[in-house]
């Protein structure tokens, strides 16, 4: 029961880890190249919602100051929602990024598989 | 006044780069030349700011005044200022060298886009190496791990856009993990501000130590990946190899030293030695560093590509970085840091060096370089300087670095690793020498046998003979810069 009970405590924290160890394996398995971006994408949510559960309190108001002057409640923590807000923008970016990368790859590879690259590279030496 | 100087440099880095798009793309000098300006004045600006700190003493810049645990803070002492000087002179000179090199596979419209690239590239390096708080260095990263992935793939080349992606995908698991280190640390902490959160781990490592330890290793093993640390390597010699020349130089050269100098602020400023010698990180660390130096030498010898094979020596060389940092110890980490530089130079003219040769003679196999001493001794010359002081051999300053290294081994107790350092000393000459040996005592294919000039222009081989010369300089007297390394390293808790 004990445990049970700790697990359902930390319930939010494990969710991250299991979610970040997804993405993880996704990004290492997969040799479709859309896949391993996607991937890297639940890594940072996995993330994101790790942080905002850091923030958490538990039963604590939206942080916005209430205009009866009810000074009382307890807020949540809002520098990780704010941190967060920050840091999806720069993954959304990475994401942009790639995606446009593979399209570049299609087009010059014909595949977006990373082992019928690996196999198209093999015969090829660099040249400028 | 003084303390609004640090932003400007950023502020101007990020400007020229948005102003580029705006000139006219046929009359192409009036932006090198603009470009040049810009990175004169930064230059000069960071001289100063090197000069004022080791004088008067470090200062912080907090945007909006707001306190340290809710806002951003730069925080501007010996090291950064070190840091920053030593990445704007090298660029300022690679920038010089670059202005020539167009032959080297961008397309004639994207000039324009690749300065632009290089001035946020700089903008990211000077964030990362400025700021004082941990999510505020991950942001930074990622505009650098973008942009330097942008400035491979700029090449239209298939094996750049494959090389690309995959350092991408490994520049982003990196980060994400530095990024879930973050959050552990805060989790007990309460704080991003890098002062704050050391100051608040020496009494949460008792109690939390689980968060702690767990957040090392997430910590490590990112910006291992980024900074290409031995087992995480694997992207380093495709991305450095299929880069154009110049920016291969500014890869290799600096901005991988970035993610060290992160690596080492985390070490030692988040953690502080204490904790680091309970978990027994240091040790393991040394170890990881003793292997890629051997390793990345190996690998190294195996390669036909002259630029590949500069890739797994930067392997090799990181290698020797991470064992300063690993033995810990004031006189460790300042010979780190002196690595940083030396390695940093030799590299650069390596890579510029080879830049020149296949700007001339459009190959790029090592079996190709027969005789080409004859061809473009000034080149050669420099190349010659640059991989003795690889070996390291006495008058360069690659010498002073692995000599110090070894005394520093000595003192802290670890001598196993002077044969790690004389091993891997055998394996660059292994390398290095037969391309000198094929370059100045065989034959060319012209049958040449009388020294010519290069047929290079002026502008690419100037900041080549600088470099060497400063290589050499540093190697004969090295006092100078070992004082202002030992201010820097004086900010540290070793």
């Amino acid at each position: 029961m004990e445990l049970l009970k700790d697990v359902l405590d930390h319930i939010n924290f494990i969710g991250a880890v299991a979610l970040f160890v997804i993405g993880l394996y996704t990004v290492v398995t997969h040799s479709n190249l859309i896949k391993r971006i996607l991937g890297i994408n639940i890594m940072g949510t996995a993330i994101f919602f790790f942080f905002i559960a850091v923030g958490n309190v538990l039963e604590g108001a939206p942080p916005l100051i209430d205009p009866d002057g009810n000074s009382e409640v307890v807020f949540i923590n809002p520098l990780p929602s704010v941190l967060i807000l920050t840091g999806i923008v720069v993954v959304v970016s990475i994401t942009v990024y790639s995606l446009s990368l593979v399209v570049r790859i299609y087009e010059t590879y014909g595949t977006i598989d990373q082992k019928e690259i690996a196999a198209i590279q093999k015969g090829e030496d660099y040249s400028d | 006044m003084i303390e609004q100087l640090p932003i400007v440099n950023l502020l101007l880095l990020l400007l020229t780069a948005l102003v580029i798009p705006l000139f006219k793309k046929k009359n192409f000098k009036v932006t090198l030349s603009l470009n040049f300006a810009v990175l004169l004045i930064v230059w000069s600006i960071s001289v100063y700011l090197l000069y004022y700190v080791n004088t008067e003493g470090a200062f912080y810049y907090r945007f909006g005044n707001y306190h340290p645990m809710i806002g951003l803070e730069l925080l501007i002492d010996p090291f950064s200022t070190l840091i920053t000087f030593f990445i704007m002179t090298m660029v300022l000179l690679i920038f010089v060298y670059s202005t020539s090199d167009a032959s080297d596979g961008i397309h004639q419209r994207e000039y324009g886009r690749y300065y632009i690239l290089m001035f946020i590239l700089l903008f990211s390096m000077y964030g990362i190496i400025y700021t004082n708080d941990l999510f505020n260095k991950y942001v930074f990263m990622e505009i650098l791990s973008i942009t330097t992935c942008s400035i491979i793939s700029i090449k239209r080349k298939k094996q750049n856009y494959a090389a690309a992606f995959r350092y991408v995908m490994l520049n982003e698991i990196g980060s994400l993990s530095y990024l879930f280190g973050v959050a552990l640390l805060y989790m007990v902490t309460g704080f991003t501000n890098i002062e704050l959160v050391g100051q608040q781990l020496e009494t949460v490592w008792q109690t939390h130590p689980t968060n702690i330890i767990i957040a090392i290793g997430f910590m490590i093993v990112g910006l291992g990946l980024k900074a290409a640390i031995f087992p995480f390597h694997i992207w380093l010699p495709d991305a450095h190899a299929s880069a154009p020349s110049s920016s291969s130089a500014i890869l290799s050269a600096v901005v991988v030293k970035v993610y060290l100098m992160v690596f080492v602020k985390i070490l030692f400023r988040v953690y502080g030695i204490d904790i680091l010698d309970a978990l027994n990180i240091p040790s393991m660390i040394m170890m990881v560093g003793a292997v890629g130096v051997v390793m990345g030498s190996f690998f190294a010898i195996a390669q036909n590509d002259v630029k590949r094979m500069l890739g797994y020596s930067s392997v090799a060389q990181i290698g020797y970085i991470v064992i300063g940092i690993g033995l810990a110890s004031y006189v460790g980490l300042s010979v780190a840091i002196f690595h940083v530089f030396s390695h940093g130079m030799m590299k650069t003219v390596l890579f510029l060096s080879v830049g020149a040769v296949i700007y001339q003679r459009k190959t790029r196999l090592i079996t190709s370089f027969n005789g080409i001493g004859y061809l473009m001794p000034i080149s050669m010359g420099a190349f010659f300087i640059a991989a003795i002081g690889m070996i390291g051999i006495p008058l360069t300053s690659g010498f002073i670095s692995k000599f110090n290294l070894g005394i520093a081994a000595l003192e802290g107790g670890s001598g196993v690793y002077i044969i790690v350092l004389i091993a891997s000393g055998i394996l660059n000459a292994i390398y290095y020498l037969p391309i000198i040996i094929a370059a100045f005592l065989r034959d060319n294919p012209e049958k040449q046998t009388v020294l010519s000039k290069d047929k290079v222009p002026i502008l690419m081989l100037a900041p080549i003979v600088i470099i060497s010369l400063f290589i050499v300089g540093i190697g004969l007297f090295p006092n100078g810069l070992m004082t202002l390394i030992e201010q820097a390293v004086n900010t540290f808790k070793v």
